[in-house]
C-alpha cells in the first residue's frame, strides 16, 4: 500500500459527501497528490478499489489534469500556461527564458531536484497573462525581470 | 479509252511509286539489330519504384486493381516486420492488361509506372503472369540526372 | 392540447414538419422523415455526447449552431439542416477533425469505407489553412507511425483517432467493460488500455467495427484485403442459439471477416468475439477434404464412391442381421435444419431405426417422451421481450458465456431501464457485477433453495391466485425457509428478500442455462421452478426462457432429431413420409450405454465430438471403442474421428445456404459464401448419399425439401401449462471422502463447442484449458496464474494451469472443455449429479 491510514481515512470521509462515488475521484487524487507529490497506475488502483470505481475510469481523471504530475517531481513544479491568451502574450518566449535559465527542458527537472518546468492548459488567469503557477502559488503579469526576481527567491528557499 | 487509262497511264505510275521509292531512305527497320526510341509518354510493360532506400514503394492500397478497366490486377496485402504494409502477391495479366496506364494515374504512392519496354512474347500463357519480383526487376536504370528531373517534377 | 399528444412534440425540420414523441433528439427526429445529418460520435444505442459535432444545424432563435444529436427536439423548433451556415461549420469542422489525422488512406485499412474519408469527399475539403506539422503520436521510434495492441486481436493507430470516443462510451454503457478509457486532454488524448489491463472481453470485436475511422483494427482483416473487393453474404451465426445475424465479407475462396447486420429483435447490432472471428474455421487449416477409410490401423485416402459404398453395405448387414435399432445417429445441433431434417429422415425411413439425437453434452436423459423440461422449452420466449420485465431471474447460467448478446439485453434493461437482476448460480458469474442480489448455493442444491423462495412467497402472501397455493407445504420438501437455507447455504433473509421481489414484480423474465439443462435431476429442477413460476404468475405477466445452447437446438428439437417425440409430431411425420419405425428410440446416453453392452453396432455421428463433449470421457470412450462400425462426418480431425472406420469431410457453414432456429424459434435464413472446400459436401447430402446407396434417395433437390423442413419448423407446440404445483422432494448428495470441491465444466468465454479451437483469432484469446479457481482457493493451494494444478476425480485426472477468477469467490474447481488438447471430461460422471474433485499442485522437479 502506498497510501498510509490516514490519506485511506480521508478518502473514505469525503466519499460519504457525495451522492455519487464517481465524484469522489477528484478529491481522492488530491489526497493521494498530497500525500505522495504525483501519481501513478499503483495508486489509481487502490483509490479504484477504495471508493469501488474501476482503475480505467481514476486514470482517465486523474490523467485529464495536469495538476497531477504523474512522475516524481522536484520541490518546486514550474506551471506556465500555454493556453490563447498567455501565448499572445508570449509564453512561448518566457518557457524558452525558463529552460535556458534553469538548464533543462520542458518536462524535466533540475538535476539538484528544486524545479521541475511543466506547460499546462488554462488556469484560468487569462485577464492577468502571460501567468504561471508554482506549486500552488499563481505569479502573474510574468516579464523576465519578473521571473528572475521569483526564481532567486525560490532558489535561496530550498 | 478505258484501255488508256487503266493500262498506258496508270502502270508507269505504279511503277514510278516504286522507282521512286528505291532512292529513299527505307521506313522499315532491321528490327532485333535496330530498335525505336519510344515516345516518352508510351506506354509498356509496367515496373514497380523503389525508395531510395530500396524499399517498395508499393502498398498494396489495391487502387490500380480498382481501376483497371481490364480487371488484370491480382494483389494480396501482407505485413511486414515493422508492421508496415506490403504486396504480398502483385500480379499483373499482360493478356488482358490493355495498357490504358490507369493503374499508374491512380497510384497514390508513385509506385507503379509503365515503361518503354514492347517486346514480350513466349510460347505459354503462364509466363504472360507477371509476378512482382519480375516488376521490380524491370525498372529501367535511369541515368542520374534523369531521376533528378524526375524527382523535381513529382514535386510540382 | 389533450394529454395524449403530450408526449408528442411538433417542429419543422428542412420546411417539413414532423411530429415525434417527446425527448427525441433533433438527429433522430430529422432522421425519422430521411434527411441525413453527417455524424460521427452518434449511434443508435449510445447515449448522445456530442464530441464530434459534425451534426450542426441551424436552428432558428438560437445564437449559434446547435449539435443536434444532443439538442432534444421541443414543440415549435424551425431547423435548417441544408443552409449555408450549416454548410459551413461542418466544413470547419472537418477542417479542425483533419488537423492531425494523417492521410494515410492507402495503407489504412478503413479506406473505402470511412465515414470521415466519405464525409471529407462528400463536402469537397481539399485544403487546410493550418500548416504547421501534424501531432504525432509514436510510441516505437523506428516506425513512422503508431501500431499498438491494445488487446489480443484489437490494433489502435491513435494518429488517425478522431476522438469520438464511441468505443470507450459502447465498451462502459453496453457491455460493461472497464478495459478502455480516454486519456490525457485536448489532442494529445489517447485511447488505451486501462492500468495493467488489455481488451479482451467477449465483446471486444464491436469496438472496430464501432470505430468510425481506421484507429481501430483488428488483426483477421488488417492489410489483407481492401472492402470494395469483397461481397457481402448474409449469414447467421453458427455457434450459440441466440442467432445473431452476421455479414460475412468474402473474395473468390475466402472469408475475411464477419460483421454485425444489426436485427433489433435479437442483437441490436452487437456480436460476440465467437461470431465475429468464428469464421475462420472454414478457411482453418487441417479442414477435411476426401473420405477416409480406416484400413488395418491407419486411415487412408478413398473415394466417395468407395465410402459410401462400404457405409451402405455394412449399415446393411448390421439392419438385415439385427434390424435398424443396433445403428444409431448422433447430430451436431449447430448443423443446419435441411442437414438434420435429412439426419433424422434417413434414420426412420430408410434404417428404421428411431436411434436419433442431438444432446450429446446432457448427462443422462429422459426415458419417457413429453417430459417436463422438453415441454417447457418448447414455449416462446423472445430476447426483446426481456425489455418489458422489471425483475429478471436468471438461474444456474453463465449468461454472458452462454449467452452472451441475451446478457446484454438484460444488461440494457438492468441499466438503462431500472430492472432488478438476480442470479442464483452455483458460483459467481460476470453477468452478477449488476445484479441487486447474486445468490451463490451450494452446488447440487438448487432444487432446495428455489423450494424455499417458493414457501417463501406463499408466507408472504404475495402468491399468484390463478393457483392453488395452500398445498405447497406437503408437496415441496424442504418446506420451511429455515430449512431450505440450511441446506443450500444461503442466508434465509436473503431468499425472503428475492422471494419478496420475485413476488411483488409486474413482469418477470426467468432464464436458466446450462447448468440446469445438462444436469441429472433436470426434471425436479423443472418442476421447482415451474412452482416458482405459477406462484409469481409468470405464465401471465412474463416469460420463462429455458434457454437451448446450439445455433440450431431448437430447429433439432421441432425437428425430431430426438429418440422420443410427442404424439402430435409422430402423426405429422407419419403423414410426411407415410412411416414411422414402431421401437422406441435410445437418447445418446443409452446409444453410447448400447454400444457399451454391444446392442448398438453401428454410429453415425455427424459434425459432433462426443468424444470431447460427452460428460464422461470414459464411458464414451469404452462405448465407442466397442462399436462394429463408426461413422463421422466432421469438419476436422476431432477425437472421434480418430477412431472411426469412415471419415466423411462435412462443409463448413459458410460453405452452404440453409437455416437456424435461434433459441425464440425464429427461422432465420443464411446464405452460401463459398463453395465446399476439396471434396466436402454439406449434412443434407451426405444422408442422401446414403440413402440412395441404401434403398432410395430422401429427396430431389434440398428446395424440393424445404417446404416439408418448414411444416415442421412453424409447427406451433406450445403446451399449456398444468395450473397445479408440483412435487418436489430434494435429495441431497453430499461430497464424500477426498474428493470435495465441486466440478464445473464449461465453456470457455471465447470458445463454443469442439470447433472454434480451430479459429486463430479465437485461440489468440485462449488456447488451452485452464482451471479457474476463486483466489481464496488459490491462496490454499499456493497458486499463481499459471501454476499447474493436478485435478483429480474418481475416475480420471486431468493437469491444467491455474486462472485466478475475479468473480468466483467460493470453493469450486471451474474447467474449460473446448481443447481437444486437455478432454476434462474423464473427470465427469454420468451418474453423478455434481462431480466432486481433489486438487493437487504438481510439484516442480
Amino acid at each position: 500500500m502506498i497510501l498510509n491510514e490516514t490519506s485511506v481515512a480521508e478518502i473514505k470521509e469525503k466519499m460519504v459527501r457525495y451522492p455519487r462515488r464517481k465524484s469522489a475521484i477528484l478529491p481522492a487524487l488530491t489526497v493521494a497528490y498530497h500525500q505522495v507529490g504525483h501519481l501513478n497506475d499503483d495508486i489509481y488502483d487502490e483509490i479504484a478499489s477504495i471508493i469501488d470505481i474501476p482503475a480505467v475510469e481514476i486514470a482517465e481523471a486523474a490523467t485529464f489534469y495536469t495538476m497531477f504530475p504523474k512522475h516524481p517531481v522536484g520541490k518546486y513544479l514550474i506551471q506556465v500556461c500555454h493556453n490563447i491568451s498567455c501565448a499572445l502574450l508570449g509564453a512561448d518566449s518566457l518557457v524558452h527564458y525558463l529552460e535556458e535559465k534553469l538548464g533543462i527542458k520542458k518536462g524535466e527537472t533540475t538535476p539538484d531536484n528544486v524545479f521541475t518546468l511543466i506547460t499546462v492548459e488554462c488556469l484560468g488567469s487569462c485577464a492577468s497573462a502571460p501567468m504561471m503557477q508554482i506549486n500552488d502559488q499563481y505569479y502573474e503579469f510574468l516579464t523576465r525581470e519578473k521571473v528572475d526576481a521569483i526564481l532567486d527567491e525560490l532558489r535561496k528557499q530550498a | 479509252m478505258n484501255f488508256i487509262r487503266t493500262v498506258i497511264i496508270a502502270l508507269p505510275k505504279g511503277f514510278y511509286t516504286t522507282l521512286k521509292h528505291l532512292f529513299k531512305k527505307p521506313v522499315t527497320r532491321k528490327y532485333p539489330y535496330e530498335r525505336r526510341e519510344m515516345a516518352p509518354r508510351y506506354r509498356g510493360k509496367h515496373y514497380l519504384e523503389r525508395y531510395d532506400d530500396g524499399t517498395e514503394r508499393c502498398v498494396c492500397c489495391g487502387l490500380c486493381a480498382a481501376s483497371c478497366p481490364a480487371d488484370a490486377i491480382y494483389m494480396e496485402g501482407g505485413e511486414t516486420d515493422n508492421g508496415e504494409r506490403f504486396a504480398k502477391v502483385y500480379e499483373i495479366n499482360l493478356l488482358r492488361c490493355i495498357f490504358c496506364g490507369f493503374c499508374e494515374e491512380a497510384c497514390p504512392e508513385e509506385a507503379i509506372f509503365l515503361g518503354h519496354e514492347y517486346e514480350f512474347s513466349d510460347d505459354n500463357r503462364d509466363s504472360f503472369i507477371y509476378t512482382k519480383e519480375q516488376m521490380l526487376a524491370n525498372r529501367p536504370k535511369e541515368k542520374p540526372f534523369k531521376r533528378i528531373i524526375r524527382k523535381v517534377r513529382r514535386i510540382f | 392540447m389533450s394529454s395524449a399528444d403530450d408526449n408528442k412534440v411538433t417542429l419543422t425540420i428542412d420546411g417539413r414538419e414532423v411530429t415525434v414523441p417527446r425527448g427525441m433528439t433533433v438527429l433522430e427526429a430529422a432522421k425519422s422523415i430521411g434527411i441525413e445529418i453527417p455524424t460521427f460520435c452518434w449511434h443508435p444505442k449510445l447515449k448522445p455526447v456530442g464530441a464530434c459535432r459534425m451534426c450542426y444545424v441551424e436552428i432558428e432563435k438560437m445564437p449559434k449552431l446547435a449539435v443536434s444529436c444532443a439538442t432534444e427536439a421541443m414543440p415549435g423548433m424551425v431547423v435548417h439542416t441544408d443552409s449555408d451556415l450549416v454548410k459551413q461549420g461542418r466544413r470547419a469542422v472537418l477542417e479542425f477533425i483533419l488537423l492531425n489525422h494523417p492521410l494515410d488512406c492507402p495503407t489504412c485499412d478503413k479506406g473505402g469505407e470511412c465515414d470521415l474519408q466519405d464525409l471529407t469527399f462528400a463536402h469537397g475539403i481539399d485544403d487546410s489553412q493550418f500548416d504547421f506539422n501534424k501531432y504525432r503520436f509514436i510510441r516505437d521510434k523506428k516506425s513512422t507511425f503508431d501500431d499498438y495492441r491494445l488487446g489480443p486481436e484489437i490494433i489502435r493507430n491513435q494518429n488517425r483517432c478522431i476522438l469520438c470516443y464511441k468505443c470507450v462510451r459502447s465498451n462502459k454503457e453496453v457491455f460493461g467493460e472497464y478495459d478502455l478509457g480516454a486519456f490525457q486532454r485536448g489532442n494529445i488524448t489517447e485511447i488505451d488500455t486501462g492500468p495493467g489491463q488489455q481488451v479482451d472481453s467477449i465483446y471486444s470485436g464491436n469496438l472496430v467495427e464501432i470505430c468510425p475511422v481506421g484507429a481501430l483494427t483488428n488483426t483477421d482483416w488488417r492489410y489483407n484485403i481492401r472492402v470494395w473487393k469483397t461481397q457481402k453474404v448474409n449469414s447467421i451465426c453458427q455457434y450459440c442459439a441466440d442467432g445473431c445475424n452476421l455479414t460475412l465479407w468474402k473474395d473468390r475462396q475466402k472469408i475475411y471477416r464477419a460483421t454485425s447486420r444489426r436485427n433489433d429483435a435479437i442483437d441490436e447490432g452487437w456480436i460476440c468475439n465467437r461470431g465475429r472471428y468464428g469464421y475462420q474455421i472454414a478457411n482453418a487449416e487441417g479442414r477435411l477434404t476426401v473420405p477416409l477409410i480406416k484400413r488395418g490401423e491407419r486411415q487412408e485416402n478413398a473415394t466417395w464412391d468407395e465410402a459410401i459404398e462400404l457405409i451402405a453395405r455394412r449399415f446393411k448387414e448390421i439392419k438385415d442381421k439385427k434390424g435398424g435399432v443396433c445403428i444409431g445417429g448422433l447430430a451436431y445441433p449447430g448443423l443446419d435444419s435441411a442437414s438434420l431434417y435429412a439426419f433424422s429422415k434417413l434414420f426412420r425411413t430408410i434404417l428404421n431405426s428411431n436411434n436419433v439425437d442431438f444432446r450429446i453434452d446432457y448427462k443422462m436423459l429422459p426415458e419417457e417422451p413429453g417430459d417436463l423440461y422438453t415441454q417447457i422449452t418448447s414455449r416462446k420466449f423472445s430476447i426483446a421481450g426481456i425489455e418489458n420485465s422489471d425483475v429478471v431471474l436468471v438461474i444456474g447460467s453463465n449468461l454472458i458465456n452462454e449467452h452472451p448478446i441475451t446478457n446484454l439485453r438484460v444488461r440494457k434493461v438492468v441499466t438503462q431501464k431500472g430492472a432488478k437482476l438476480y442470479t442464483l448460480n452455483p458460483f459467481a458469474t460476470k453477468s452478477g457485477d449488476i445484479s441487486t442480489d447474486e445468490i451463490i448455493y451450494r452446488a447440487g442444491t438448487v432444487e432446495a433453495l428455489i423450494n424455499g423462495l417458493c414457501v417463501s412467497i406463499v408466507e408472504q402472501k404475495l402468491a399468484s391466485d390463478t393457483v392453488d397455493a395452500s398445498k405447497l407445504a406437503t408437496r415441496v420438501e424442504p418446506n420451511t425457509v429455515a430449512q431450505a437455507a440450511k441446506i443450500s447455504g444461503v442466508e434465509a433473509d436473503r431468499i425472503v428478500g428475492l422471494a419478496q421481489a420475485l413476488g411483488e414484480a409486474k413482469h418477470i423474465t426467468l432464464i436458466t442455462g446450462e447448468l440446469l439443462s445438462t444436469s441429472i435431476t433436470r426434471d425436479a429442477i423443472t418442476a421447482a421452478i415451474m412452482n416458482l413460476a405459477l406462484l409469481c404468475g409468470m405464465a401471465e405477466n412474463g416469460q420463462i426462457g429455458f434457454l437451448s445452447k446450439y445455433a440450431n437446438s431448437k430447429g433439432a428439437e421441432k425437428l425430431g432429431v430426438m429418440p422420443l417425440l410427442s404424439d402430435s409430431l409422430i402423426a405429422e411425420m407419419k403423414t410426411l413420409w407415410g412411416g414411422y419405425p414402431e421401437q422406441k428410440g435410445l437418447g445418446a446416453d443409452r446409444m453410447i450405454l448400447s454400444a457399451k453392452k454391444e446392442e448398438i453396432d453401428a454410429l453415425f455421428v455427424m459434425g459432433s465430438d462426443p468424444m470431447l463433449c460427452y460428460p464422461d470421457g470414459q464411458f464414451v470412450r469404452e462405448g465407442i471403442e466397442k462399436l462394429d462400425f463408426l461413422v463421422v462426418a466432421d469438419l476436422f480431425e476431432t477425437r472421434t474421428t480418430q477412431m472411426a472406420d469412415v471419415v466423411l469431410p462435412l462443409s463448413s457453414i459458410a460453405e452452404m445456404s440453409g437455416d437456424f432456429v435461434n433459441l425464440e424459434g425464429t427461422v432465420q435464413h443464411f446464405d452460401q459464401a463459398i463453395k465446399p472446400l476439396g471434396q466436402s459436401m454439406p449434412g443434407y447430402d451426405i444422408c442422401n448419399k446414403i440413402a440412395s446407396a441404401l434403398k432410395e434417395p430422401l429427396f430431389e433437390s434440398v428446395a424440393r425439401m424445404q417446404p416439408d423442413i418448414m411444416r415442421l419448423l412453424l409447427r406451433e407446440e406450445n403446451p399449456e401449462i398444468q395450473r397445479e404445483l408440483r412435487e418436489v422432494k430434494t435429495s441431497v448428495e453430499q461430497a464424500s471422502g477426498e474428493y470435495t470441491v465441486p466440478l464445473f465444466v464449461v465453456d470457455q468465454a471465447h470458445h463454443f463447442a469442439h470447433l472454434t479451437e480451430r479459429s486463430k483469432s479465437l485461440s489468440a484469446f485462449c488456447s488451452e484449458a485452464h482451471l479457474e479457481l476463486s483466489p481464496s482457493m488459490a491462496e490454499k493451494l499456493h497458486a499463481e496464474t499459471g501454476t499447474l494444478i493436478r485435478v483429480e476425480s474418481e475416475v480420471g485426472k486431468v493437469i491444467l494451469p491455474v486462472i485466478i477468477s475475479e468473480h468466483i469467490d467460493n470453493d469450486v474447481a471451474v474447467v474449460t472443455r473446448n481443447f481437444s488438447a486437455n478432454p476434462v471430461n474423464d473427470l465427469q460422471m454420468r451418474k453423478q449429479r455434481v462431480d466432486y474433485v481433489r486438487l493437487t499442485r504438481v510439484e516442480e522437479k
